[in-house]
């Protein structure tokens, strides 16, 4: 399973420091994706010099009789598969495009949200394009389905079961969030769904993209900024403020081990962190001295956690 | 057998350690999953050994600089 993003996080950037960004991050590639078939010869020029850019899939909002070759055909010299919304494609023209596909030696996945019966329609019209053709064997074939999960705006109740419905022809996942929009996901069910696809043993590609146009902003701020600094205050001598919500997950670890040792003894540090801080009890526990410190929730979720730690 | 990876780089804060430990507690004695994260999970393994003590394996395939990747198994 790897982590990608898409082109439509960052339009303003070339395809060079997005993909400079993507490596800062360890994110795996690129999501290029073409909003109109006036955006295919860049997308032509793109490929042919994106050497050294990771591209891991392609993304068209529809596909027409002129327009699907050309994908089918970047597809497959990629070696990535297309996605596009499956509402943009009669389900009669399927067949056809699979035969369009399969000649190219690419990939059409068709992209669906959690609806259950939209997803259960979806995998049937798949099934019925794949009858009697020579492609039909094996789970690999030209077509496949691409899931869109959209936590802030749509339920995600019935996503393990769109999941288990669809997880033979599984492509692609597409995450409108994660990133700098994490947070906005709280309580939204992202984390249990996660659990569900490593479980069924997916192997594709997670492809991060924003929710709406609004975010934008946001995300090029998250590819530019690759740390963020501490925020500790210093409110009284024996009493320091540490609010680590601001701070990037991989930073917060030093910066609340590095406020703990800072502390004289008597001191104490009130924490503030978005998730339950038991992990940072267990961490001094292990680390620290036995018996040199107290612990104690004072707010317990479940936006906002709180812990006072007290250096003895 | 397929390996199996949760990415938690896109789960909410808040839903990181109770996703990782639903993941874990649903494998079968002598499985494994990988853990992919964007920092050391260092706490999170103090949690592991203080929650899970016995039963858990632990093993870096991957230690940064921008990607961590750990084998977390159900001991059999």
């Amino acid at each position: 399973m790897g982590l990608s993003l898409s082109t439509a996080a960052a339009p303003e950037l070339d395809l060079e420091a997005l993909d400079i960004a993507c490596r800062d991050r360890g994110l795996d590639g690129v999501e290029l994706a073409a909003v109109s078939a006036s955006d295919l010869d860049a997308l032509d020029a793109r490929t042919s010099m994106a050497s050294g850019a990771r591209i891991v899939a392609l993304r068209a909002e529809g596909l027409s009789p002129e327009t699907a070759p050309r994908l089918a055909r970047a597809s497959g010299r990629l070696g990535v598969p297309l996605s596009v919304p499956s509402e943009a494609l009669a389900p009669s023209d399927l067949s056809d495009l699979a035969a369009v596909f399969h000649r190219e030696g690419g990939r059409l996945l068709l992209a669906q949200g959690c609806g259950l019966e939209a997803m259960a329609a979806l995998v049937a019209e798949i099934q019925v394009a794949r009858v009697g053709k020579p492609w039909s064997q094996g789970g690999d074939g030209p077509l496949g389905v691409a899931w869109e999960l959209r936590p802030s705006s749509e339920s995600l109740e019935d996503g393990s079961a769109v999941l288990f419905i669809a997880r033979e022809l599984l492509g692609l996942v597409r995450l409108h969030g994660g990133g700098p929009e994490q947070h906005d996901q709280d309580g939204l069910g992202v984390g249990g769904l996660l659990a569900d696809l490593a479980l069924s043993r997916y192997q594709g590609t997670i492809v991060l993209t924003p929710s709406r146009p609004e975010t934008l902003p946001r995300w090029a701020k998250w590819l530019a900024s690759r740390r963020s600094a501490g925020c500790g205050t210093i409110a009284e001598s024996n009493r320091v403020d540490l609010d680590v919500r601001p701070v990037e997950p991989r930073d917060r670890l030093e910066t609340i081990l590095g406020t703990y040792r800072s502390l004289s003894r008597g001191a104490t540090m009130e924490l503030t962190v978005d998730h339950d801080p038991s992990c940072m009890y267990y961490t001094l526990e292990a680390t620290e001295a036995e018996g040199s410190f107290t612990f104690r929730k004072v707010e317990d979720g479940p936006e906002v956690w709180r812990a006072e730690v007290t250096k003895l | 057998m397929a390996k199996t990876e949760l990415d938690i780089r896109v789960v909410p804060p808040r839903e990181k350690h109770p996703t990782i430990f639903r993941t874990f507690d649903s494998l079968a004695p002598g499985e494994a999953f990988t853990l992919v994260n964007d920092h050391d999970p260092a706490p999170l393994r103090h949690q592991f050994e203080a929650t899970r003590t016995g039963v858990y394996s632990w093993s870096y395939e991957e230690s940064g600089p921008s990607v961590w990747k750990v084998r977390i198994g159900k001991n059999a």
